[in-house]
């Protein structure tokens, strides 16, 4: 089981000291940066600032690439629609009621590029911070916020909960499967419904074993008097530096040739 | 049955910042009979070495034959080898998940393909094994069970498969002194019963009392394998790989510092040394 959306790669780079709010607000830039685009010329641009960040952030781009293989699916079936279903343009090629024209080729070939774009983009960001940075600067980024009502501070710590218990929830899940394996269970072969009843001693106990979890963290919380973000100070503030200066000029820079593009 | 590792190594996470050698270059053979208890501090590799013994995890290197079978060759059934060599996983209760007791210790069973009947009577001689005799507990569910009841529900499903040699990982973990006594002497009697027996364990006393062979694991390599009087002879390299001696054979070795020369290395569990020592009294010495 591989998922490396959302998982974070431990480093020293200036994309991992960058101040989390930053680099939520420039993914968010960037994304609407990706819709400005529409002209060859300004994806590429787009293209190569993504891999320059990339670079910086010294992940693997392999790593990177692996990552994009749960919405290859998606990104093809996209290209097809698009490729089939856009209307005018010079017909290049013309079977039975199937038309290809460039217009639609290249309204596919943008659409793809979206899609590969996005969802790096959004990588990057979970690659190089840390769940309880990113969840510290949503909860940041959602104060203003909680002056009308909104609860910032519980959704920010459901949001680290979950994601804290993400790995502990593959490990159990691996170590229950591994269980079963010893006593003859086989998750890999069979029909549909073979399968999903195969999976039933999997679920039981990870269920179980989870509500378990919940109750016992919940009273961890409460021994330990939790009630809420109200008065609550941090150890470690969160403080814009140069790094996040730099990264805003380079963003704002993209963004405003691709615009222009 | 015998189970031969040979330069087994196992990497976790190849390539990736998370990499981590969890097994370096161990090689050794399980004899039938044996009662072998694995030793090592938390992290020292156990857990990983046990899960190659029945094909869980593939080796990154090396070579492991259970019963002449090689468990890397594509063509041998997982299935075939899980048969011979059943785990018990560290707090095997939460592996539960059937309507009834009875029931979830027919599942391995029935994953081998038996019958109906035949899993029945498996699975009710394994738990007359394991000390739940009463009938009325078969039919109930293993969630309403005891803490103790349950960990031995888990051993019996493992049971009932009938493996020539079982390995249970630390199955006296989170028990009471009854309950670990109880866990002892069902180990005590499944070895009697004639299968071979693996206990993978940190603590020295639990191992002392039982087996007859003992394996020392340290930072992922095997460094020691022979019997307790001469794995607990040499104390400096237990120390070494993180444990403590078994408090009889500590004392033992600290009688014999004392002057009580006489008293033999095979004294480390209680009874042995007793009578070590009142023989060493009658003899004369100090």
């Amino acid at each position: 089981m591989q998922i490396t959306i959302g998982q974070y790669f431990p480093g020293d780079s200036p994309l991992h000291r960058m101040d989390p709010r930053a680099k939520i607000l420039f993914t968010i830039a960037l994304i609407a940066g990706v819709f400005l685009a529409d002209s060859a010329l300004s994806y590429a641009v787009l293209l190569a600032f993504v891999f320059a960040a990339i670079r910086i952030s010294r992940l693997s781009l392999k790593f990177v690439v692996k990552g994009l293989k749960p919405i290859l699916f998606i990104v093809v079936f996209t290209f097809i629609i698009n490729m089939f279903f856009t209307s005018g343009g010079r017909e290049l090629v013309r079977w039975r009621f199937i038309r290809v024209t460039d217009s639609g080729l290249r309204a596919a070939a943008f659409m793809a590029l979206r899609l590969v774009l996005l969802v790096m983009m959004a990588q990057l960001l979970t690659l190089t911070t840390s769940s309880i940075a990113l969840t510290d600067g949503i909860e940041a980024l959602l104060k203003p916020l909680s002056k009308i009502g909104f609860p910032a501070h519980e959704l920010a710590m459901m949001m680290s909960i979950a994601m804290r218990f993400i790995p502990t929830l593959m490990e159990e899940t691996d170590k229950i499967m591994k269980a079963q394996m010893a006593r003859g269970a086989d998750f890999e072969s069979g029909n549909l419904i073979q399968r999903a009843k195969a999976m039933l001693p999997l679920l039981v106990p990870l269920f179980v074993s989870a509500f378990r979890r919940a109750d016992e963290l919940a009273l961890a919380m409460e021994a330990r008097c939790y009630r809420g973000g109200q008065g609550r100070t941090r150890m470690k503030q969160l403080r814009f530096t140069r790094v996040d200066a730099a990264g805003a000029a380079c963003v704002a820079a993209l963004i405003a040739v691709v615009a222009v593009l | 049955m015998p189970i031969e590792v040979k330069a087994l190594t196992h990497v976790y996470m190849p390539g990736t910042p998370f990499e981590k050698k969890a097994l370096d270059d161990v090689s050794f053979t399980v004899r039938d009979g044996d009662f072998i208890g694995l030793i090592g501090h938390t992290g020292s590799g156990k857990s990983t070495l046990i899960m190659h013994l029945n094909g869980l995890l593939k080796p990154t290197s090396g070579q492991i034959l259970v019963d002449g079978l090689d468990l890397s060759d594509k063509n041998v059934s997982l299935r075939e080898v899980r048969k011979r060599v059943g785990l018990v996983f560290q707090y095997p209760e939460y592996q539960l998940f059937e309507e009834t007791v009875v029931g979830d210790v027919m599942f391995g069973p029935r994953n081998l393909g038996l019958d109906e009947a035949e899993c029945r009577a498996r699975a009710e001689e394994a738990l007359r094994l394991v000390g739940l005799s009463d009938p009325a507990l078969w039919d109930k569910s293993p969630f309403e069970l005891s803490g103790g009841q349950k960990r031995r529900t888990a051993i019996a499903g493992v049971l009932a498969m009938k493996p020539g040699t079982l390995i249970l990982d630390e199955p006296t973990a989170g028990l009471d002194p009854r309950g670990r006594d109880g866990i002892m002497n069902l180990m005590r009697d499944i070895h009697a019963g004639g299968t071979t027996l693996i206990m993978v364990s940190h603590s020295m006393t639990d191992v002392s009392r039982l087996c007859s062979r003992i394996l020392v694991m340290n930072h992922a390599r095997l460094t020691a394998d022979g019997a307790p009087a001469d794995i607990f002879a040499d104390a400096a390299r237990i120390r070494e790989a993180g444990l403590e001696l078994p408090p009889c054979a500590a004392l033992a070795e600290k009688l014999r510092e004392a002057g009580f020369e006489g008293i033999p290395r095979e004294a480390y569990t209680q009874d042995a040394l007793a009578q070590a020592v009142l023989a060493a009294l009658e003899g004369g010495n100090p």
